[in-house]
């Protein structure tokens, strides 16, 4: 994909602001602690990259998935539609927007099943509860919340094109491609341009390989500041990593995330 | 399963308020994929065109929102031009999707065909295609082959403004190693190298679609009309002359490359006799055989043609078919608004000093 990033709904309408994202939060912070929404988060993040590959997706499309599950919880709460069918919405929207070709939703549906009961039953005791009615509706919610802007920027091009002049060696190269991965389970993406989180996932791999890249960034015409605000973004998930297992705690997490209202049915 | 229904009637509440905002005003038109309707926008009080994609077969219907309509939101969301179509809105259900967009009165098919009350001067020609190059380069420039370039993709208002329309074809390009259908663009207007299965092409799918369009405001019908591939391939080597491995290198490894007799072709002045040098330089560009040395819309827009007398009609001057130009008349516009228009159009070429 290409295009020109500055004048792209990317850029003109997707760059949130922290304080602003925080105030579309509140009503979810009021039920979870930050900590607490940022691990539900995560934990919706790893289920897509989870699908994505048993799809045998590309990782720009998983990375497209979980920017539209990102954005729409920018702008709804976690009530509106239960993240566990959004997941696979993401999924099956992101890939007809990358033009991967066409994933039946019978597969989707069935792949979703298997990965719940295979890979997450720490999570879910039941079976993945939805089926393909549920998500061609959430579909047309996920296009209306997210204004129609489908095209996503990611930061894997400008990164290759980063190394490629910053001569980089190979092993530099797949740290901060990882780090990318990473970033995805943090606000960056909402909040950065893809070709800053590119530099401060550069950065880090620098760091990581003790490669000195000083004269390279200091010759960049970019703000250093930011940069350094995305590698702590980054570095925060790590230091939650540390401490933090999924398998443990995820599941009282999701009894206490905030919950769509049943439906009153006419039973 | 009483929850669904419940669903279901909560979607179709959503489109009937969508519905209530859009009031149909008349029917427009239909196409293989989808039905246009002329409507009101009861909130903004202006006139909207309402494309209702069609709901296809069962299976169709649940891959979701249908892929041609996603390509059209998708891409209109990033390109803003006034010679590409608006997109306002974007509402439906499941896999009942609607777009909405600028109202259009009619397109450059109707304006070509209608040879009773239309007469197409040079000036005329030359606004209609400059401003097809203007949309284009723009698209072209964002990395967006539109793919279906035709006459009646070429939408036209009444104040003489064309937009380029009908993106569901369109993508992004550039990307190495991609590989695209050939399936794509009506034949008529369908370039040598598509007609040969090539798999990696550029904008010159575009320029030379740009270039049968031009042809076609020339001469009035289309200008390689073919019933078949081969028909086609045909009938542009006979205008043109057969491409040789010297003028076309690597020609002979296109996928479905056949060998054709040898036309010399005639040249342009010939085909279009009415047509003067600077309009030729551009139609030859636009309609070389090679796609490597077509032209661009960039290198296009900056020849001669454009610079030179006679300037290109102002949009409100350009003829119309008689059931919009009556429409035109009655809002009578006032001095103001025809200052404007004038500006706003740059039909006068710039004044140049005389000493």
């Amino acid at each position: 994909m290409a295009g020109n990033f500055w004048q792209s709904a990317h850029y003109q309408q997707w760059l949130l602001d922290s304080q602003d994202l925080i105030q579309e939060r509140r009503p979810d912070l009021e039920v979870l602690s930050e900590e607490e929404y940022q691990k539900i988060m995560i934990f919706f993040s790893n289920f897509i990259q989870q699908l994505g590959e048993t799809l045998k997706l590309r990782q720009q499309v998983i990375a497209t998935a979980t920017t539209f599950l990102k954005r729409f919880y920018a702008r709804n709460s976690l009530r509106c539609i239960d993240p566990l069918l959004l997941a696979p919405t993401s999924v099956f929207l992101a890939s007809k927007v990358e033009e991967f070709g066409v994933i039946s939703n019978s597969r989707l549906i069935s792949t979703c099943q298997t990965v719940v009961k295979n890979k997450f039953s720490y999570a879910y005791t039941t079976e993945f509860p939805y089926r393909t009615t549920h998500i061609l509706e959430c579909e047309f919610y996920l296009l209306e919340s997210m204004d129609c802007c489908l095209i996503v920027y990611q930061p894997y091009r400008p990164l290759v094109q980063y190394m490629q002049d910053l001569g980089g060696e190979g092993e530099v190269l797949q740290l901060a491609w990882r780090i990318v991965n990473d970033s995805l389970r943090t606000d960056v993406c909402l909040l950065f341009p893809p070709y800053e989180i590119a530099l401060a996932c550069i950065h880090m791999a620098c760091v990581v390989h003790q490669k000195d890249c000083k004269q390279w960034f200091a010759e960049l015409n970019t703000d250093l500041d930011r940069i350094m605000e995305i590698t702590r973004y980054i570095l925060n998930l790590y230091e939650l990593w540390k401490t933090y297992d999924e398998r443990k705690e995820i599941q009282s997490l999701l009894q206490k995330m905030p919950k769509p209202q049943t439906q009153p049915g006419p039973r | 399963m009483e929850e669904e229904e419940v669903e279901e009637k909560k979607g179709r509440i959503r489109i009937e308020e969508k519905l209530k905002r859009y009031e149909k005003i008349d029917f427009l038109g239909e196409g293989q994929f989808a039905t246009v309707y002329k409507a009101l926008d009861v909130e903004t009080k202006q006139i909207v065109a309402v494309k209702k994609i069609k709901l296809g077969s069962r299976e169709e219907a649940r891959d979701g929102i249908n892929r041609t309509a996603l390509r059209e939101i998708k891409l209109l969301q990033e390109v803003h031009h006034p010679n590409l179509i608006g997109l306002f809105d974007v509402f439906g259900y499941k896999s009942n999707v609607s777009l909405v967009f600028d109202f259009m009165d009619t397109d450059l098919e109707v304006i070509i065909k209608d040879t009773d009350t239309i007469i197409l001067t040079p000036s005329n020609i030359k606004a209609y295609i400059l401003q097809t190059l203007r949309g284009l380069e723009f698209l072209h420039l964002h990395w967006i082959l539109h793919r279906d370039l035709k006459p009646n993709n070429l939408l036209v208002n009444a104040e003489g403004v064309l937009k380029i329309g009908d993106f569901g074809l369109a993508r992004f390009f550039g990307s190495p190693n991609r590989q695209y259908s050939h399936q794509v663009v009506t034949r008529w207007y369908r370039s040598p190298e598509l007609l040969f299965g090539a798999r990696s092409y550029g904008t010159g799918v575009d320029m030379w679609a740009v270039g049968c369009i031009l042809a076609e405001m020339l001469v009035r019908c289309p200008y390689f009309p073919g019933d078949s591939d081969l028909d086609q391939l045909t009938r542009i080597f006979t205008a043109l002359g057969t491409p040789t491995d010297d003028n076309w290198k690597d020609m002979t490894k296109l996928p479905d490359y056949v060998s054709f007799k040898h036309f010399d072709g005639s040249p342009l002045s010939d085909l279009f006799p009415a047509a003067g040098d600077d309009l030729l330089e551009l139609l030859g560009s636009l309609l070389t055989i090679n796609p490597n040395k077509r032209c661009n819309c960039t290198q296009a827009l900056q020849m001669g043609y454009f610079s030179n007398r006679p300037p290109p009609t102002p949009g409100p001057a350009l003829p119309l078919p008689p059931n919009i130009r009556d429409k035109r008349d009655q809002q009578k516009p006032t001095l103001k608004r025809k200052i404007l228009d004038e500006s706003t159009f740059g039909g006068s070429l710039a004044k140049k000093l005389q000493f």
